[in-house]
């Protein structure tokens, strides 16, 4: 195995002026970027940090969280990039589950700061983006410029690389722990099927803190390639004109990232013929759009893929010739990855028939992180159990059909409806709620909660939305609010959601 | 309706809409709406619309910038240019 700290290193070493990150008015090439990275991690080493210990990165995309991620694997460290949109509810528990040991952070980031005071003193902070404010904060600046040059670590396959934390959290929280062999495996899977090559740039706007971004990330840096980051897609203008102005070869999104695109950019007005591979993930994307894509970029190919963060990001891709032929399929398993579906019975279905599909391969996580209950539950015998239900037809390609769990995907995110109705529950007035996703032409799903008022009680949506603004990132924020007498509920009194969805579906 | 006018009434907007609140102080004029996270990409595309309705008047695509829409005091610029127009 080679590790991607390694791959990076050689791509400084024989090319140290080729660019490899550009942010804003911001380029950073590959040769400093790995000096970067070097002196990172000897800051991280002269500060106590040791080999194991777990660096928690509360960051918006940027060359500071790549320069952060690579440094501390070359200390040895164990990266925890945690959802920099997170509200300090979600970030306390990840921050003490995970024990984190050194926290880089945005130096105005109120919520990581609010929760740091009340963390652990001997937790060294890196304070990005500003003087140095405080005498236990460290400035990033002083931390790059710490002396020290050294090779890439010989580390260990099964040693722990990576923590993604995938929940919030209600219950214990799901940190799926990843190796490097299981970040090296899946970068070459991609490589190999994207055909990436040192002469490939993207754009691109997918969060490092999932595994989606975090894969385009090290499948770009492994190639040699040069990405361009863009913070948001507040303007989806200007991100085509920088897709035009780079000229980049390939560009990543989820549906909703697309759709933005084909809705609301004139595309024909730009010149983007550098544009050789496009690749979708994060939930199935109509084939009407995917059709409007290609006559959009007619000389692009489109992958489609699917994948999940336990997989360290992907297990299915769709040949782009086989878009037509397979319309909506999520396609066959990457390279090195058996995919199989089966039934309640554990066994495998026939072609056409639906179950679960489950996953083996080197990319497969470790496991949940100080989580065995939850680790037993999805590592069976070797195989990761997925969730996801689909069927594959007689050439096996994989075709999906929904999941066994709640979760609503909203744009590239994931949301929990428990991590939504626990705050939604603790609003005095609330007597009890229900949490659902419903359909979204955009979003692909928007989060709408059901509220019983409890006697007497006084609640208008704003308020309700005012205390999901101070618990929850803005995008768990209910879109839509309804109040209602009574939930539907099983006779043991559980809600049944499944008929709120059917309600909201007639 | 006066440029003051307008720019209390986007405030306003803003407040209700994507901090579920009215109160005044807890936006200042000058803070960014996108680097706080207070506007995504849909909500730009609501208050864009909201600007059209209520000020009469009709974004163009190349003035989606963020020097337009940061701020509250971007955008009451902005829409005060619009009207002199």
């Amino acid at each position: 195995m080679r590790s991607l700290s390694s791959r990076l290193e050689q791509h400084a070493l024989s090319a140290p002026d080729r660019r490899a990150i550009a942010e804003g008015a911001r380029r950073i090439d590959y040769g400093t970027l790995w000096a970067q990275a070097c002196a990172f991690a000897a800051f991280l080493k002269t500060s106590g940090i040791t080999p194991g210990d777990r660096v928690a990165l509360i960051l918006n995309n940027g060359i500071e969280a790549v320069v952060a991620c690579y440094g501390s694997w070359l200390a040895e460290a164990v990266v925890v990039p945690l959802n920099a949109q997170a509200r300090a509810r979600d970030l306390e528990p990840w921050l003490r589950h995970c024990d984190a040991r050194c926290v880089v952070h945005a130096h105005d980031h109120a919520d990581a700061l609010g929760v740091l005071e009340a963390l652990d003193t001997s937790i060294l902070r890196v304070s990005v983006g500003a003087a140095n404010s405080g005498s236990r904060n460290m400035d990033w600046q002083e931390a790059v410029a710490t002396p020290g040059t050294l090779d890439a670590p010989q580390v260990e396959p099964d040693a722990l690389a990576m923590i993604l934390y995938t929940s919030g959290t209600t219950g214990a929280p799901k940190g799926v722990m990843l190796s490097h062999a299981n970040l090296a495996a899946n970068v070459d899977s991609i490589t190999e099927y994207l055909e990436l090559t040192r002469d490939d740039s993207i754009v691109t706007v997918l969060p490092f803190y999932y595994s989606y971004g975090q894969s385009v990330l090290h499948t770009h840096l492994a190639s040699g390639a040069f990405l361009v980051i863009e913070q948001n897609l507040v303007f989806p203008h200007l991100m085509v004109e920088t897709l035009a102005r780079e000229k980049v070869s390939g560009f990543s999104g989820v549906p909703s990232t697309f759709l933005l695109l084909l809705n609301r950019v004139p595309l024909g007005d730009y010149d983007l013929s550098s544009l050789r591979y496009l690749t979708q993930a994060g939930g199935g994307m109509a084939p009407a759009v995917a059709n409007r894509l290609r006559e959009a970029i007619p000389q692009a190919r489109l992958f489609i893929m699917y994948g999940q963060t336990e997989a360290t990001a992907r297990l299915a891709w769709l040949p782009p010739h086989m878009l037509d032929a397979k319309s909506g399929a999520v396609g066959l398993a990457i390279p090195g990855v058996e995919l199989q579906v089966r039934n309640e019975a554990g066994q495998v279905c026939a072609a056409f028939e639906v179950g679960e599909v489950f996953a083996r391969g080197p990319n497969v996580m470790l496991g949940y992180w100080r989580n065995p209950e939850a680790t037993a539950s999805v590592l069976i015998d070797g195989w990761l159990k997925t969730g996801d239900m689909g069927h594959t037809d007689t050439d096996g390609y994989l075709y999906l059909s929904g999941r066994r769990s709640d979760m609503i995907k909203t744009g590239a995110h994931r949301v929990h409806p428990k991590d939504v109705e626990e705050v939604l529950a603790e609003l005095p007035g609330v007597g009890e709620v229900a949490v659902i996703g419903v359909d979204d032409d955009t979003l692909g799903q928007i989060i709408k909660a059901v509220i019983v008022r409890a006697p007497a009680a006084d609640l208008s949506e704003l308020r309700i939305k005012a205390h999901c603004r101070e618990r929850l990132a803005a995008y768990k924020i209910p879109k839509i609010i309804t109040f209602a007498d009574a939930l539907p509920k099983t006779a043991s009194g559980k809600i049944r959601r499944s008929e709120l969805q059917q309600q909201e579906a007639s | 309706m006066h440029s003051m006018d307008h720019k209390k009434q986007i405030k306003r907007f803003v407040l209700e809409n994507f901090l579920f609140t009215d109160d005044e102080n807890a936006l200042a004029n000058g803070d960014s709406l996108i680097q706080k996270g207070i506007v995504d990409s849909t909500g730009m595309l609501e208050l864009i619309s909201h600007l059209e309705e209520t000020c009469a008047i009709k974004v163009q695509n190349e003035e989606m910038i963020p020097a337009n829409f940061d701020s509250i005091d971007a955008i009451g610029a902005f829409v005060a240019r619009k009207l002199a127009a």
